[in-house]
């Protein structure tokens, strides 16, 4: 037989992207020690970005400066392969607050961190490497940020999210030739975004023995265009070229979602140098935004790409404990419970979420009140089996991440 | 105390590290129930790895019996070796894909265009030699369950002259050099009492009481609707009258009650040696890409026919009428050079009834694999044998499945399991195939046999 009538059309599912609540809920080495919760207390410049609200109580001016460290270890079991190790980087978000007193009770700040953010990789080879063998996701986001104190009881602040994204994905095209198993795809973009943060503070109580602070605090989502990401096919058979060519530029968007917060703090004081506070926050995040994931290809013959998410908004708790030991030194356990947005049937090897309590753990301490570092660690642990029902692969999977974060403060 | 300190800091130490630990251990694997030692593969050309129009070196290697054999082989790894009647090379000749012109041109053996993969010089003599040989893989391409044992001395005859060493084909009957069925050559069939060379005829059956197996996958009956329907519905006729049996049909949709009798005859044989085993249905052949890559749509919309003509056939053979097509009729892979050359265009110039399966022998073919399905689980259920449900798997992928991350569909070509004849599985096809088989064993045996990564095994090849 010769001419053949059907043209050839391939799913190139570029599928899960960014699985797992990619967002890095770790801007302050302080707020972490605490379980992550920063928005019903402000004692620090992180107010900033927890709860512009919360940044009058700053004096002079404010810098805070820090990073953190994580280091995730994925395993997987599939029906066919008893282990299966990712091999991912480790990653080092940053943070950088600002923050004081411009004239009386008008107060400007300035945050800028990476709010979000997912790398996974993979042995090329591994046996779903035609859903992933690379990805990578970094936001930086740019918030300047005003906040007035109506009087000594309540405070608001607003912020402008600036917010720029990068990434990228690598995966394997199942088309096959005589030199090549498999082709390759390599999808970069990048784009930028705008958002708002607005949050109010309120001291409910201020005493010799008891201080009560409550907060509340709004991010947007924001939806990051990727106006001329760039597609890569390589290892391509030569007919299937005009399908998958070497180069083509592609649209797409990836919503990050909304953070609704709510946080109290109640400290007892146990008298002047000494002080124990308890914090608790509760975070509803609007992942439900990341409902598909679609890309367009300029290349009409290139198959574009919808993927389903269905993912779901989510409640996170997060509560700490602090000791204040005279002021200088600073004891913290605290822990969170994060419940995933992802449900079963979606999900992905490159970041198996899980809902899980995690503990954390901090120290810091405070020279003369106007040098402070800070310290947190927290230790993820969480096993889960599902399958990304769209991919048709199924997996049992261990994770372990450790954290570790560090802040430095500067107050003059 | 001073050790007891350091052993302290090292309980620490291993402790912490021992937190960072996320590898799963090795999953003990298992038998289970199952003895796997002697696996024996019964069935057709799927069985035999036929695929893109012929049996080779690579699709052998590749066959679903193969592949079961491989994961078998990771929970019992003193198995026999699992030995197949190899063929060289490009064995009997294969299709492949070429880029000519700016198409992609299916070239198969003998054409005129591009390089064609003829057969292997050793194809001619292949299988003499290997006569004697218990071999593990059984499959016969072309084989139908009807086959497989006599009911009579006339079925006994015609199954000898079409899988034997002799050709009914009259003149010559005597023709020692053109077998029947040419990939059957590896296993002897005896001889047969009618030619003038004379003897006992070796069954089928007699191969499967012979194989000692512990352990067997029968994936047999597909013939018994496919090659109806691959010829569009019409049979093979030979004259048998110098034998004294007349005109001999075969080809035709095999009958049901002598399908379950058969079939029962079968798993007697496998049980009366005490092996285990799991057999499969047969699945909906009008779902193949044979069948529906030439569509009636497609052709108009293709060539610009406002109708497309085709001869309706009586399901013999015959022509009952020239009609327009509708969907409900299904055009031939082998129809394309036809198509090419504008039959089909008009009243005077259909498709012929050979390149059609019309739309009373597609229900009959669908009526009778539901029959026939019926007869393998009522017959695999009276003998305690578990069944891989084919019809209901390939009805499932038929709007297309992600296996792995790799999109499946029955479409030619572009669906990815499916070899470039439409009709059989490429490698990666034979071990979804496997792994259904796999599923089932564990499932019933108690065995954990790790399922095969489809991944690593090839699709089609794009020039």
């Amino acid at each position: 037989m010769k001419k053949l009538l059907s043209c050839i059309m391939l799913t190139f599912g570029a599928s899960q992207l960014f699985a797992g609540g990619f967002q890095l809920n770790v801007q302050s080495a302080r707020s972490l020690g605490l379980g992550g919760a920063n928005t019903g207390f402000s004692w620090g410049t992180e107010s900033v970005f927890f709860n512009p609200g919360g940044m009058c109580n700053l004096k002079g001016h404010n810098f805070t400066f820090g990073g953190s460290y994580i280091m995730p270890l994925v395993s997987l079991q599939t029906p066919s392969t008893d282990n299966i190790n990712q091999t991912s980087p480790n990653s080092t978000p940053i943070h950088f607050y600002y923050g004081g007193e411009i004239i009386e009770n008008l107060y400007a700040g300035l945050s800028i961190n990476n709010q979000f953010g997912s790398s996974s990789s993979f042995d090329d080879d591994w046996e779903g490497r035609f859903i992933v063998q690379n990805i990578s996701l970094k936001t930086f986001t740019f918030q300047p940020t005003v906040a007035y104190k109506i009087h000594d009881y309540i405070s608001i602040g607003a912020g402008f999210m600036y917010t720029t994204g990068n990434f990228a994905i690598e995966k394997a095209v199942p088309v096959g030739s005589t030199e090549f198993d498999y082709g390759k795809a390599k999808l970069s973009g990048k784009g930028t975004t705008y958002g708002f943060n607005v949050g109010i503070f309120s001291t409910l109580l201020d005493n010799d023995h008891y201080r009560i602070t409550f907060g509340a605090s709004y991010r947007s989502g924001q939806t990051l265009s990727l106006k001329s990401g760039q597609a890569e096919f390589s290892d391509i058979p030569v007919s299937l070229q005009g399908t998958f060519p070497t180069s083509t530029a592609f649209t797409g968007e990836l919503k990050l979602p909304s953070v609704i917060t709510t946080g109290i703090s109640a400290q007892y004081k146990i008298n002047d140098k000494n002080k124990l506070t308890l914090v608790y926050d509760f975070n509803y995040t609007g992942w439900s935004s990341y409902d598909t994931l679609a890309f367009d290809f300029d290349n009409t013959d290139t198959p574009d790409s919808k993927t389903t998410k269905a993912w779901k908004n989510t409640p996170t708790h997060r509560f700490g404990l602090e000791y204040a030991l005279n002021d200088m030194f600073f004891f913290r356990l605290g822990g969170y419970y994060d419940i995933t947005p992802i449900q079963d049937g979606f999900v992905s090897p490159e970041l198996p979420d899980q809902t899980q309590f995690v503990p954390t753990f901090g120290f810091g301490m405070m020279i003369k009140d106007h040098v402070g570092f800070d310290i947190a660690w927290i230790h993820q642990d969480a096993e889960r089996e599902s399958d990304l029902t769209d991919a048709g692969f199924t997996a049992k999977y261990h994770r372990v991440a450790d954290v570790i974060t560090f802040s430095a403060t500067i107050k003059f | 105390m001073k050790n007891s300190h350091y052993l302290f800091i090292a309980t620490i130490i291993a402790g912490s590290v021992s937190c960072r630990k996320t590898e799963f251990a090795e999953v003990e694997r298992t038998n289970g129930e199952a003895d796997f030692t002697h696996y024996i593969a019964v069935g057709n050309s799927l069985t035999q790895g036929y695929q893109d129009g012929g049996v080779f070196e690579e699709g052998q290697e590749n066959s679903y019996p193969a592949i079961i054999a491989r994961q078998m082989n990771l929970v019992q790894n003193d198995m026999d070796d699992f030995e197949q009647p190899m063929l060289n090379a490009n064995g009997s000749g294969y299709m492949h894909l070429e880029y000519i012109n700016g198409e992609i041109e299916v070239i198969s053996p003998g054409d005129t265009l591009g390089t064609p993969t003829e057969e292997d010089a050793s194809w001619a003599d292949w299988g003499t030699s290997m006569k004697s040989i218990k071999y593990n893989n059984l499959g016969i391409s072309g084989i139908t369950l009807m086959q497989c044992v006599a009911l009579n001395d006339e079925e006994m005859i015609v199954n000898n002259g079409i899988l034997g060493g002799f050709s009914l084909q009259i003149p010559p009957f005597i023709d020692y050099e053109v077998p029947g069925n040419p990939f059957a050559r590896f296993m002897d069939f005896g001889g047969n009492p009618h030619m003038l060379i004379g003897g006992t005829p070796i069954q089928y059956i007699d191969h499967i009481r012979n194989s000692e197996a512990t352990f067997f996958t029968s994936w047999l009956g597909d013939n018994d609707v496919l090659g109806y329907a691959t010829s569009g519905g019409i049979p093979t006729e030979i004259d048998g009258t110098l034998l004294g049996l007349g005109v001999i049909q075969y080809g035709n949709l095999s009958d049901p009650v002598a399908f379950r009798q058969k079939y029962d005859s079968v798993l007697t044989a496998f049980s009366s040696i005490g092996a285990q085993g799991v057999c499969a249905t047969i699945p909906d052949v009008t779902v193949i890409p044979y069948f529906n890559t030439f569509t009636v749509a497609g052709i108009k919309e293709d060539y610009g026919y406002a109708d497309v003509w085709i001869e309706e056939g009586d399901g013999n053979g015959g022509v009952v009428q020239t009609r327009v097509a509708t969907d409900e009729d299904l055009i031939l892979l082998t129809a394309s050079d036809d198509i090419e050359a504008g039959a089909g265009s008009s009243e005077t110039n259909p498709l012929t009834n050979g390149r059609v399966l019309d739309k009373n022998e597609v229900i009959a073919c669908q009526n009778r694999t539901i029959e026939f399905n019926n007869a393998i689980k009522a017959s695999a259920a009276s003998f305690g044998y578990p069944v891989v449900d084919m019809y209901d798997f390939l009805d499932r992928i038929k709007p297309g499945i992600m296996l792995e991350g790799i999109g499946i569909s029955p479409e030619y070509i572009g669906g990815g399991a499916f070899s470039l004849d439409g009709v059989h599985l490429n490698p990666r096809g034979y071990a979804i195939a496997a792994n259904e088989f796999i599923k089932v064993i564990n499932e019933h045996y108690g065995s954990n046999i790790p399922l095969a990564q489809i991944g690593s095994y090839r699709g089609v090849i794009f020039p």
